[in-house]
């Protein structure tokens, strides 16, 4: 089955058709957190590993690598966007469903970019950080 | 996902609350987007760049 209908994958074909570098997904694959009641019965480490190469099905740019229970990863499955490989620090955790998988293909577009598309403003002000910052951005796929 | 590629001091994570009940319960999601900064949630729903970017860094410094 496809992670995208029709019109969906011809659009995130023609806006992966811009990344101006390699990005790899590493997908992290672990014990998993019970979920939910009536979520036990989705395999999230297999899905979530049919999504990243359902992506990179669309752009020979985007290249997917497998590993299990890797060092600095809390909770399994999990997505590294990695611009050329490079650890950026930038993960999904879970499985990229949805509404999430757009959340997934803007990561992969912004790690294919050789320059951010924040505003000067933005840049600036991140500039300034001299401490270490984790955002995490909790989300659900409907 | 946007500071962290641009800021090596930054570390973004999103995190599909359904498969994580027990964190998703630590850090209060009722609503989503949750933003948490540093372990510490901050507030729901979506923001303009430039008022994410003060809020983060702002709850940061805070």
């Amino acid at each position: 089955m496809a992670i995208l209908r029709p019109e969906e994958e011809a659009r995130a074909r023609e806006l992966l058709s811009a990344l101006e570098r390699p990005v790899e997904l590493l997908v992290a694959l672990g014990r998993e957190e019970t979920p939910l009641p009536g979520a036990r019965d989705v395999d999230f480490g297999a899905e979530t590993l049919r999504v990243a190469e359902g992506l990179a099905e669309l752009s020979e740019r985007v290249t997917v690598r497998v590993e299990h229970e890797p060092e600095g990863f809390p909770r399994f499955p999990s997505v590294a966007i990695r611009p050329e490989g490079r650890d950026a620090g930038v993960r999904f955790d879970g499985l990229p469903w949805g509404y999430e998988i757009g959340s997934l293909i803007g990561g992969v577009l912004e790690a294919g970019r050789r320059d951010s598309s924040l505003r000067p403003e933005s840049l600036e002000a991140l500039a300034a950080l001299d401490r270490e910052l984790a955002i995490d951005v909790f989300v659900t796929p409907t | 996902m946007k500071c962290a590629f641009a800021s090596p001091h930054v570390r973004a994570t999103a995190i599909e609350a359904n498969a994580f009940p027990r964190l998703a319960e630590e850090m209060e999601v009722w609503a989503v987007p949750r933003i948490v900064v540093d372990g510490v949630p901050q507030w729901d729903g979506a923001a303009p760049e430039p008022v994410f970017v003060a809020r983060v860094l702002g709850a940061s410094f805070g």
